[in-house]
């Protein structure tokens, strides 16, 4: 039993399982939307929690916030800034940065194949992005990130 | 009020899936309330867990006889029996309560085949960030910065692969060569199989009440959550919370990182001694890996570093690990240690973290400074 499963339930997720069990008859299953028996089955929720990159000029582009208070940047769609609590703006940063550090993870993670790069990007005048290298880069090495869904992905300027 | 700690327990750490954390536990509880003397029950209970499932604590609990009394549960990652054992000692600190258990617990042999899983609902779990990358981050980062050297990664792991063939409690031991350390799996690179802990389960448990002769002192305690870590940080993931909460203790404690004879840290991975050794400032920056390397912080040298074996060694069963880690410096600072007694050990330092939140510096980090009776 992998409780797990259980822990990663999104508030949303509950509501409808909530809502399924007061729409069902007495002697009938209760109607399980798919989302929720992905949500069930696959151990992710349906709210990706990375970074959102977008195409931009001359590469990817991760669609974060800046702080109208304090000015600091963040990667994240979040509803404050982290580090001051002040109220966000839509911002977007990229697509170029510097490898701050990388690394090359060997072992199983589940739904992922090793081996895979990853490194943290600073971009420039932007914040520090974790992304996937596809092999291993070096430390100072300047990237640019590629649009698209999922995972975050930079690629060696060169 | 003045804390002491009246008594510590463990199990043994290792793989024992056969084994439940009612067994687990109640070995290290029953070892504390023995060695605590006095009446088999308590005021209060703290426990420290980090995946074991809801309602694990009264679980336990009551499988020993310990029913009626509040029983808080706190997960703080890897810090969350350290975290149990801050909030026992601020209970007692105030009056609330006279007598309090601190429990840490955790099997992780029965839940992860290997590593632990990444978080889903985390942007850097998501994302495949497993926990040996997060520590193989910083240290491909010092590597470039020239501040730590590939030999001196691997001495931390044969220190402390050393220091555990004196503690039986430990999980594996080995007399281990630099070369084997570095030529074991590549894990995450830099970070061969043997710089990093084991997957464990085991048991870990305090008692605490005021100060009466003979107990171990607590001469302080501090916790905090990480500040936002990003690209404004001058620091490595964990170096500047654990250097802020280990200033905060000092203080507290009114002494200093030159006062420590003895430490129990966050080895999870060779890189965390090095930084913590560091943010702690018991050795100056760039200064850490010579120190393991010289032998300064292994038992023999001028401040041991992980006597018990550390993380690495003895183990590292998450919610477990912080109050192991109390016991460790518990039995220091009492003579009781065998074979890896530091001699004359009269202040001991305990230092945990835990991480996983990303964009944060650390979920939690706790520091506690002990004095000898």
């Amino acid at each position: 039993m992998d409780k797990r499963r259980f822990a990663v339930l999104s508030d949303l997720t509950v509501s409808r399982l909530t809502n399924a069990v007061k729409r069902s008859r007495p002697g009938r299953p209760v109607a399980l939307i798919p989302d929720l028996l992905f949500g069930f089955m696959s151990g992710v929720t349906s709210a990706d929690p990375r970074p959102r990159v977008v195409a931009g000029e001359g590469g990817g582009r991760v669609a974060g916030r800046r702080c109208t208070a304090c000015g600091e940047v963040c990667a994240f769609a979040w509803p404050a800034c982290p580090e001051c609590g002040g109220a966000v703006e839509p911002a977007e940063f990229g697509p170029l940065g510097t490898v701050w550090s990388a690394t090359v993870v060997r072992i199983p993670v589940p739904g992922r194949t090793p081996p895979y790069g990853l490194a943290y990007v600073d971009l420039d005048d932007g914040p520090r992005v974790l992304a996937h290298t596809g092999g291993p880069v070096p430390v100072g090495a300047r990237v640019r990130l590629v649009p698209g869904d999922g995972d975050v992905e930079v690629e060696v300027v060169p | 009020m003045t804390v002491a700690v009246h008594g510590v327990g463990t199990s043994h750490f290792g793989r024992q899936p056969g084994l439940d954390l009612v067994d687990l536990a109640f070995a290290a509880v029953d070892e504390a309330l023995r060695n605590a003397g006095g009446p088999r029950t308590v005021d209060a209970v703290w426990v420290g867990t980090v995946f074991a499932p809801a309602g694990v604590a009264q679980r336990v609990l009551r499988a020993m006889g310990l029913t009626g009394m509040p029983v808080l549960t706190v997960e703080n990652a890897c810090a969350s029996g350290t975290t149990a054992f801050a909030e026992a000692h601020e209970a007692v600190r105030t009056g609330r309560y006279g007598r309090v258990l601190a429990l840490g617990i955790e099997q992780m042999s029965t839940a992860f085949e290997g590593a632990i899983t990444p978080e889903p609902t985390d942007p850097e779990g998501r994302s495949g960030l497993a926990l040996p990358a997060l520590y193989a981050m910083a240290a491909t980062r010092w590597l470039h910065e020239g501040r730590v050297t590939p030999a001196q990664l691997a001495a931390v792991s044969v220190k402390n692969h050393a220091h555990a063939l004196h503690n039986p409690r430990a999980q594996y031991s080995g007399s281990f060569t630099a070369e084997e350390v570095l030529g074991s799996r590549m894990i995450s690179d830099p970070l061969t199989l043997l710089q990093c802990c084991p997957t464990s389960d085991g048991a870990a448990a305090a008692v605490l009440g005021p100060l009466r002769p003979g107990a171990v002192r607590v001469r302080s305690v501090a916790l905090r959550s990480g500040r936002p870590w990003n690209h404004r940080s001058e620091n490595v993931w964990g170096h500047d919370v654990v250097r802020a909460t280990g200033a905060e203790a000092f203080e507290a404690a009114g002494l200093g990182p030159a006062d420590v004879d003895v430490a129990e840290m966050h080895d999870a991975f060779t890189i965390g001694e090095l930084v913590t050794t560091e943010a702690l400032g018991l050795t100056g920056p760039g200064e850490s890996g010579k120190a393991a390397e010289s032998g300064r912080t292994a038992l023999g040298g001028e401040q041991p570093v992980n006597p018990s074996g550390g993380l690495l060694s003895r183990g590292h069963p998450l919610g477990a690990t912080g109050l192991a880690q109390v016991a460790e410096i518990v039995w220091q600072l009492r003579g009781e240690a065998g074979g890896r007694q530091v001699p004359g050990a009269r202040i001991g330092l305990v230092e945990t973290m835990g991480g996983g939140v990303s964009v944060l510096d650390g979920n939690a980090c706790v520091v506690t400074v002990l004095e000898a009776p």
